[in-house]
This record gives C-alpha cells, sequence and structure tokens, in this order.
C-alpha cells in the first residue's frame, strides 16, 4: 500500500473534514487510485463535489504534486509515491 | 413582446432623458438591432457608436450613460439578473460597460423599457424616478453630498415605497473622480468611471419601479430550460462553495497554486492567507446570504462586524475585495477587509482601482519613494491595515496623497516618474483584479487586447486555470482567447451573469446559452449564428476603440507581467515576456481577421459582420 497526504480546501475540505487526511492506496498507485480511494471513504457528498453530473466526468481542475502542477485532465495516470502529497486546486473561477 | 415587439423577451421601448431640457420620450427598439445586437452590451455598443461621435469629452455633455438590459432579464433564467451601464469611460477612454448584479435590471424592464439613455447635464442636481409609464426628473439638492446608501433611504422615504430599485453615486461621483462607481442597491457598477459619468450629468440617483412583466413566446420552454439550468446550477461541481463561501470560496485554493496576487503582485503566495479565506470570512463575519434576481447561487454574503475600530456591515466582501486589501496590501485582518468594503462605498470609488492605487503607493514608500511627508504621517507599510484604511478615506476625499492616487494608477505614476510605471499593474489604465495571467497565456492576449483593459470581465482565465486547456501550450490561446471573449460579451448582452461560467463558457459559447437565449426570443439560433452575433458585438466595441485612435500599441500587460516571473511557489517562472505577448496578438488578431498593423477589424470583416457603416471610421 502508498500512503499519500490529500490537502483540500472550501467545500471538499468540508467534506474530508479536515485540511489535510491521509489515505491508503493499492499498488501500483496512480493519482487516480487516489480520488477513488477517496470517493470509497467518503461516498456520495465527495462524488457531488468532483464528479459533473451531466457528463460523468471528474471534473477539470489542477492539483498540486508535491512541487509540480498536474490536472485532472492529463495527469490521472501519474504515478505516487509513498509520502507523496496531493493538494486539489478546486474550486478556481473569479468573482 | 410587449407594445408588439416581434421577439420574445423584449419589451420594445427605449426612455430617453434629455437632462439639457428635462425631455423625456419613449422610442421604439429597433428589431434589427436587437437581433443582430440581442440587448446589454451589445445593443448598447451599437446605439452608442450610432449616437456618439468620436473623442468626446467623457465627463462632457455629449457623452450618454446607457443602463441596458437584456431579453433573459425579468424572466426564470438563471442568473439573469444583471444590468449593463455603458458609456464612454473617464478612466479608460474606450467604450465602458460596467455590469451589476441584483435586481434593478429586471424592474426597468417592469417598468417597460428595454434601456434607459441619459444624455445632456441637468443645470442643478437631480434624481429621476421611473414608476412604469411615469417619468420625473426631480430636485436632488438635498441629496447632494450624502453617501450611496443614505441617499437611497432618503429617496424611499420620499417616494413611500420600500421595494423600488435604486443605483446611486457617492461623492466621488458628484466631484468626478476618475473611477467613481455607481452603486445599485447593494451591488456596484464599479468599474470605469461610470459613476463619474452620472455625477457629469449632476444626476444622483435613478430610482425604478415596474409592474408590468416579460412575455416569452413559449412559457413551458422558457419554465422547461430554466428548470434544467437550475438543476445544472445545484448539482455542478465548479459551482458548489459559491453558496457556502461566496466568491471568496478559491482564496486557499488559488495560494496552494501560488496564483494568489500579492504584494502589489511581486508575488502571488500570501503568507496571511488563512486568516482571509471564505472559510475565515463565514466563521468571522458572515451572517447571512443574498442572492440576485433569478439567482439559486445566493453567492452574496452580508457580514457584520459589531464593534472595534473596524466596526461596519456590508454586503460581501467578494473575492476582490479579499485579493484588493488582502493580499495585495498584505492585510490579513478580515475585519479591516470589511471596513475598507464600506469605506468604497460610503465614498462611491472602485475598490479594485482604490486598492490596487494604495498597493502601487506602498511599493513606492516601500522604495522610498514615498515617505511620510507625502503621505501625510501616515505609515503605509504593506500589511499595516490603518495606513490602508486612512488612503481609503483620503482617496474618497482627495485630499494629500489621495488626491494623486484618486487618478489611478497609470497618471500618478506618469506624475511621480522614477520609473514608477513598471508597478502600476494596470493596461489601457484599468486596475487588475485578482486573476493572473503569468502562467496563463490565453488570459494574457485577452487581457491585452480587452477593451476595458484589466477586466477578468473580457476574458476568463477559467479554462487555463482549471486544467481544461493546456496552459503551457501557446499556439492556439489566440483563439482560445477569442471564444471565450464571444461567450463572455453573449452573456453580457442577454445580462447572465459570468459566475455561471461552467453553464455559460467556459471556453465557447455553450449550448446552454444558446438554449436560453432561444427560448426567451423564440429564436432559433445554431451555434454557428450565436457566434457570429457575438463576433459581431465584440468588433462592434473594438470599432469604437479604433475610432478613439486606439491601436495594436495600446494592447499591452502591464510591464511587471512582462518583464518579472512569479518568484516563487508552483508557478515559480512564470510570466509572458513582451515577444511572447506579441506572438500571441499575431495568433489573436489572425484569427479574428484584424489587420496585424494596426489590430483593427478589416474591411473584408466589417462587411463579413454586417458592419459596413464603421468602415469609412476605422478603414
Amino acid at each position: 500500500m502508498t500512503r499519500v497526504k490529500v490537502k483540500t480546501f472550501s467545500v471538499i475540505r468540508d467534506v474530508l473534514g479536515a485540511d489535510v487526511v491521509e489515505i491508503a492506496v493499492s499498488d501500483p498507485a496512480t493519482v487516480s487510485e487516489v480520488f477513488n480511494a477517496l470517493l470509497r471513504k467518503y461516498g456520495e457528498p465527495f462524488r457531488e463535489k468532483i464528479w459533473d453530473p451531466e457528463t460523468g466526468e471528474m471534473a477539470p481542475f489542477l492539483m498540486r504534486l508535491n512541487d509540480e502542477m498536474i490536472s485532472s485532465k492529463y495527469d490521472m495516470n501519474k504515478q505516487i509515491k509513498n509520502g507523496d502529497e496531493i493538494a486539489v486546486i478546486f474550486p478556481v473561477g473569479g468573482g | 413582446m410587449a407594445k408588439g415587439f416581434k421577439y420574445g423577451g423584449y419589451i420594445g421601448q427605449i426612455l430617453r432623458v434629455n437632462l439639457n431640457n428635462k425631455g423625456i420620450s419613449k422610442e421604439p427598439l429597433r428589431e434589427d438591432w436587437a437581433r443582430d445586437f440581442v440587448g446589454g452590451t451589445g445593443l448598447g455598443a451599437r446605439i452608442f457608436y450610432e449616437e456618439v461621435g468620436p473623442k468626446i469629452d467623457p465627463l462632457g455633455p455629449e457623452n450618454k450613460l446607457m443602463i441596458m438590459t437584456g431579453p433573459a432579464n425579468g424572466t426564470m433564467i438563471p442568473s439573469a439578473s444583471r444590468t449593463a451601464v455603458c458609456a464612454k469611460s473617464p478612466y479608460t477612454h474606450s467604450f465602458f460597460h460596467s455590469i451589476f448584479g441584483g435586481y434593478l435590471g429586471p424592474e426597468i424592464k417592469f417598468a417597460g423599457y428595454d434601456g434607459i439613455i441619459f444624455e445632456g447635464k441637468a443645470s442643478r442636481p437631480v434624481y429621476v424616478w421611473i414608476d412604469d409609464d411615469r417619468v420625473e426628473i426631480r430636485d436632488a439638492e438635498h441629496l447632494w453630498g450624502k453617501n450611496p446608501f443614505e441617499a437611497q433611504e432618503i429617496i424611499r422615504k420620499e417616494i413611500g415605497d420600500e421595494e423600488i430599485h435604486i443605483a446611486t453615486i457617492g461623492v466621488a461621483g458628484e466631484e468626478g473622480a476618475p473611477y467613481a462607481m455607481i452603486l445599485c442597491d447593494i451591488r456596484a457598477a464599479g468599474r470605469g468611471g461610470m459613476g463619474s459619468v452620472m455625477g457629469s450629468k449632476n444626476l444622483k440617483a435613478i430610482a425604478v419601479r415596474g409592474t408590468g412583466g416579460v412575455t416569452v413566446p413559449n412559457l413551458l420552454r422558457v419554465y422547461n430550460t430554466a428548470l434544467r439550468l437550475n438543476e445544472f446550477v445545484a448539482t455542478i461541481p465548479a459551482v458548489k462553495g459559491l453558496s457556502d463561501y461566496g466568491t471568496p470560496r478559491n482564496v486557499a485554493a488559488m495560494n496552494e497554486a501560488g496564483i494568489l496576487p500579492t504584494r502589489n503582485w511581486q508575488t502571488e503566495v500570501f503568507k496571511g492567507m488563512k486568516n482571509i479565506t471564505g472559510e475565515a470570512m463565514r466563521e468571522k463575519v458572515v451572517k447571512g446570504d443574498r442572492a440576485c434576481f433569478a439567482c439559486s447561487i445566493n453567492c452574496t454574503k452580508y457580514s457584520v462586524v459589531p464593534s472595534g475600530p473596524y466596526k461596519s456591515v456590508i454586503n460581501g466582501a467578494d473575492y476582490e475585495t479579499i485579493y484588493g486589501f488582502g493580499s495585495i496590501c498584505e492585510v490579513d485582518n478580515i475585519e479591516a477587509l470589511c471596513k475598507a468594503d464600506e469605506l468604497c462605498d460610503h465614498y462611491g470609488i472602485d475598490l479594485i482601482s482604490t486598492s490596487l492605487s494604495i498597493a502601487w503607493a506602498m511599493e513606492c514608500y516601500e522604495k522610498g519613494i514615498f515617505t511620510k511627508k507625502d503621505t501625510d504621517g501616515i505609515d503605509l507599510r504593506f500589511g499595516n491595515a490603518d495606513g490602508m484604511l486612512k488612503m481609503i478615506e483620503k482617496i474618497g476625499k482627495r485630499e494629500g496623497l489621495g488626491a494623486l492616487l484618486a487618478k489611478g494608477t497609470r497618471d500618478a505614476s506618469k506624475i511621480v516618474g522614477r520609473d514608477t510605471i513598471r508597478f502600476a499593474i494596470q493596461n489601457k489604465g484599468l486596475e487588475w483584479p485578482g486573476h493572473t495571467c503569468r502562467p496563463f497565456p490565453a488570459a494574457a492576449v485577452g487581457y491585452a487586447t480587452g477593451p476595458r483593459g484589466g477586466s477578468h470581465h473580457d476574458i476568463r482565465p477559467t479554462a487555463e486555470k482549471s486544467g481544461l486547456v493546456d496552459r503551457k501550450v501557446i499556439e492556439g490561446k489566440g483563439a482560445l482567447a477569442a471564444e471565450i471573449n464571444h461567450w463572455l460579451i453573449l452573456c453580457d448582452s442577454m445580462l447572465l451573469c459570468h459566475l455561471g461560467e461552467p453553464i455559460w463558457g467556459p471556453i465557447k459559447i455553450s449550448q446552454n446559452t444558446i438554449e436560453a437565449l432561444n427560448a426567451v426570443t423564440g429564436w432559433n439560433l445554431n451555434y454557428e449564428q450565436a457566434r457570429k452575433i457575438a463576433e459581431r458585438e465584440w468588433n462592434m466595441i473594438r470599432c469604437f476603440s479604433a475610432r478613439e485612435g486606439f491601436t495594436r500599441e495600446d494592447d499591452q500587460l502591464p510591464i511587471r507581467f512582462m518583464e518579472e516571473p512569479i518568484p516563487e511557489g508552483p508557478m515559480k517562472g512564470s510570466y509572458i515576456p513582451k515577444e511572447t505577448l506579441e506572438r500571441l496578438k499575431n495568433d489573436y488578431y489572425s484569427y479574428r481577421g484584424w489587420d496585424l498593423k494596426t489590430g483593427n477589424p478589416t474591411k473584408e470583416k466589417l462587411i463579413e459582420l454586417g458592419l459596413e457603416f464603421a468602415i469609412e471610421d476605422i478603414c
């Protein structure tokens, strides 16, 4: 198992209940698997915040994987390792 | 379709108020202009181009102030609450549209008008009371000098109707301060000095009561469209959070991404972020939520600081307050930010231009260009909340250094010299909102070419900021920026709120937008036809700029964004060098069919869009 820290904000943080949560992911671990693990743990309230109900796809957003910026559209198959931190940069948009 | 108008969603009538001679006329709305320019900003631009000649004094009687509605206003289409104020800006000297939410636009429709054109100048202060068909120009001597909320309260008592909706200016607008705003009930048409244009006409307020309605060709179609879109609003991930935390919902996430503008844009990471997030605001000051007409998002927060030096009551704070007075001035006290917001409303000044002007002065102070002798003894260090608040008061009163800062960063830096233009965060004279372009090429060219300059409503960085498109790629970003322009201008013509961008955009005009437009008007536009309308509108505004003498050379970014990479954080190293911007501009102009040398629409493009009348002006 690979253990990673997930940092979230605003309404997603409200669902996870803390600024940073740690989650275990089966190997070989990818960013996609992190979200699947979060979905298993936090269920429908988490799905509602991340998955677009019309398309059934994950909403587009950026993430910080350690010091690298990645995106939910292009980088979900990226490998992760034990101790990595993913910050979910969501929601975005302006005033 | 009231009064026999051909299309649904329209009243079919424009109200014209001549303040020179107190003339009031009601004119039929041109059907061809409604079809070709829709309403709001698009229609406003067409009328303005027709009626107002080039190079006029924006604060002279020949400028016109237009309050425009759109066909969706007053219907149940979600977020169709907006109202467009159009005029030549005394701040940017371009055609300007400043758009606000709330209830005024729908109320104007209910009173029986698609728009109101104010022209000339009253000999004494007046306000205009529109009570359905009855229109009165009333004395406003007793309101002159009052802050916007005081003026609104007096007018409500005079008229004896708590339900009326009122647009007012503050003292700054009365005195022609360059970035004075109009306060419409609790919402602001903040940008571009529209309040100064209103004040230059001796027009203190516009009060409206309407008891009519808006007719649509097929009510069931509009109902079903609205129902579907409201369900979408309730479930779409990117809109979630606005209801709970308002527009500051993204402060923490933006800081994490290294795109929270800080210290007059010297960096984009703010160490004091945690104290000024939407979450902190909700915990410390928010007492309730408010929504605009027909909107289920209710992003407006009602906040109270009950006592102490920052005692205040505001509708907000919105993200731009948190950015402008918070991270940009490095003030991490949410109560102080509420006070700053309240002071801007009190004087009737745009909080983005105010805060960026203060941040520019803070950087001058930091660099030793200003000392306490220049600031009347105020310690104008970054992070000093009390110094910042004192300076807002000075700007509001145009007193001491405040008189200089009230001119805005472009003009102030010209006066001060010493290369201070390098950290004046503006283009075309308009200070920037809190949405960076340094890592985002489409946003960069969108800001640079936008008619208003530093406006995040001519371009939205959301597609690049969300990862929906690859932010690192340069190729094709001119086209992306142009298509973002198009969905924005079509929303501004229908008067839909840009915060619904996942519904109305976010990378091009969406089918939802077209469906909403077709439902209320009875049209049957396809994507290409809707896009052509939007393209025509965008080119119309560009024609006005070209006629004023704007050229490719005016399509610039703030110098800092072209020369100083973000120094830290995940976006470290990002910036838009001048040569990259020029490449992006070529891409953008080519995609638009504009002349690469001048940046103006070509004769062929104008003919294609039915704008032949502008050929002799700009080609």
